[in-house]
């Protein structure tokens, strides 16, 4: 079976063109057609906008299911910190963890404690790697997806570490398979994940030939499970291994929060790493040394695959940052060797993947653009969207690459009509 | 020098209207994406546009950004109402900058300004008139 390019789906017979999701796609890669939406993959970054948005329940998203576990002989579990702040206030991390051993994974790993090793290599690179700066994260498979489509310039900038959650998965497979005996491929290496995201960069990931997970378990799916779980749980062994900076990589401000540069900056939510991006772009951030995007709005927290408000879950995250402290308990030299025998290297290159032009010809592409400016004089520029694109500069645009007529403008319809009369 | 089936934009830049600062050389870097213009370019460009944007947001009374694009070159003027520049030299030079402390704290007036559009741009004019305004022209070859 292929794997699926995009986690989002549009469920036809729900969807009533109502167009929320084509004004809220960033990439403008949505449009309704004959009534229905639908999605330009090409354009598609999988930041989940759409879905987050959808006001009839028509866009779902495709994560691992909990029934999909049965394919493995041995489960290893690694949630994101996300999943520390989805509970009560009271509900501690290693009880969280624990909760998903007893809904049946063989093996749970705190991936906070590999986010804190990562800001530590991060700290590293910081501090040897050459411009151009700002550096930029990758954690956010989205940010990655939208700078090598809108922003093949910045790819350089985009760090070059292995995220948290893949060299986890590395690491805990093969000490799996030292200790069960089995084949590496008997074993289903799971993040639990707050977005549908990180299903995309597992089935097709950018900064490696193949990704080190085998799935990715949405938040909201097994939250029932884990509270069940939660009630009555003996908390018999301790599992949590990571302090407040590992922890932090839940929220905007996480990935920093651990580095000791000043001149690092957070964004968060889509427009505004859009903004920062260009401001990146047009050379204005160049004091910047490192750069956090995160495309949900407040970070991992605000992933459209969490049960929580994302408000009560940053509270929750600042509590348990204060409680277990935001001193590393990681051993630097520990990381340092792990950093110099390449245990964070990026396994493959990141490449831009620029939009193509209007026309292959750049006269033509002019021509184009010429046409468009004029199309667009004759539009209202209400931006409306009951055309089924976006605003009024996108419809024009449709119309000179002949994917849309300017009889769809129900403005000028009705102007056309009112002359008839 | 642009041919009549040359692409021409303009946006007009307000003073001190920092909220819209930077989208007149957004839309410009944006077209030139739609053109499929060399990355390199669209960099130099973005870079140039910007800090010549942001001279009019800061010191001019009003300005208009005028954009031609055609296959051979893209070529951007840039002309103020405003106080015009003294000593043009001095001002070319890399670090001098007139900008005020507000103006820092905002992250502007490194004396970066006219010496960076210049680096960046493979023809770079400027003329200018006390009192009256200054006319930055860049042209990029393609």
């Amino acid at each position: 079976m292929q794997k699926q390019r995009h986690s989002i789906r549009f469920i036809e017979e729900k969807c009533i063109g109502c167009v929320t999701c084509v004004r809220a796609c960033p990439t403008k890669a949505i449009r309704v057609v004959n009534g229905k939406a639908h999605v330009n993959h090409d354009r598609c970054i999988d930041c989940g906008e759409c879905f987050r948005l959808c006001p009839h329940d028509a866009i779902s998203s495709e994560t691992t299911s909990y029934a999909d576990l049965e394919q493995f002989d041995c489960t290893i579990a690694l949630p994101s910190p996300v999943l520390y702040s989805q509970f009560s206030y009271d509900v501690m991390p290693n009880q969280i963890l624990l909760a998903l051993k007893e809904i049946g994974f063989d093996y749970v790993f705190d991936e906070a404690w590999d986010c804190e090793l990562t800001t530590d290599a991060l700290q590293e690179y910081l501090d040897t790697t050459e411009g151009p700066f700002p550096k930029i994260s990758i954690t956010c498979p989205v940010v990655v997806r939208l700078i090598t489509m809108l922003y093949p310039n910045l790819v350089k900038n985009l760090v070059k570490l292995e995220i948290p959650r893949e060299s986890a998965a590395k690491k805990f497979r093969q000490k799996a398979v030292k200790s069960r005996e089995i084949s590496p491929e008997k074993i289903g290496v799971i993040h639990i994940t707050p977005c549908p995201a990180k299903m995309i960069s597992i089935n097709h990931p950018v900064g490696l030939e193949k990704s080190n997970l085998d799935g990715a378990i949405a938040i909201s799916d097994i939250y029932g499970r884990l509270l069940e779980a939660l009630k009555g749980l003996e908390e018999d062994v301790i599992l949590q291994l990571s302090s407040g900076i590992g922890i932090a990589w839940a929220i905007t401000g996480g990935e920093i929060m651990g580095i000791h540069q000043e001149n690092c900056l957070a964004v968060s939510g889509v427009q505004d790493v859009i903004r920062v991006l260009n401001d990146v772009e047009a050379g204005k951030l160049n004091d910047i040394v490192f750069l956090e995007c995160l495309i949900c709005p407040d970070g991992c927290i605000g992933g459209s695959l969490t049960v929580q408000n994302r408000h009560q879950a940053r509270r929750k995250v600042r509590r348990l940052i204060k409680m277990f402290g935001e001193h590393t308990r990681v051993s630097r030299e520990m990381v340092l060797r792990l950093y110099r025998g390449g245990y964070f290297n990026q396994q493959k290159e990141i490449s831009p993947n620029p939009l193509p032009p209007l026309d292959p010809d750049p006269g033509k592409a002019i021509q184009k653009l010429k046409q468009r400016d004029e199309i667009l004089k004759n539009l209202p520029g209400k931006n409306c969207s009951a055309c089924g694109a976006p605003d009024c500069r996108t419809l024009a645009e449709d119309v000179v690459l002949g994917q849309s007529s300017i009889d769809d403008c129900v403005f000028l319809t009705l102007d056309k009509l009112k002359e008839k009369a | 020098m642009v041919a009549d089936s040359s692409l021409v934009q303009e946006y007009s830049i307000k003073r001190w209207d920092f909220t819209k600062a930077g989208e007149a050389s957004c839309e410009i870097k944006n077209t030139l994406k739609q053109i499929g213009v060399s990355q390199d370019v669209i960099r130099r460009v973005a870079i140039a546009a910007y800090e010549a944007e942001m001279n009019v947001v800061m010191y001019a009374r009003r300005g208009k950004i005028r954009c031609e694009i055609d296959t051979t070159i893209i070529k951007i003027t840039i002309e103020d109402e405003g106080p015009g520049i003294e000593d043009i030299n001095l001002a070319m030079q890399e670090g001098f900058s007139t900008a005020t402390p507000e103006m820092r704290e905002m992250g502007f007036g490194a004396g970066m300004g006219l010496p960076n559009i210049k680096r960046n741009s493979d023809v770079f004019e400027i003329t200018s008139v006390v009192g009256r305004g200054t006319k930055l022209k860049m042209i990029f070859n393609l």
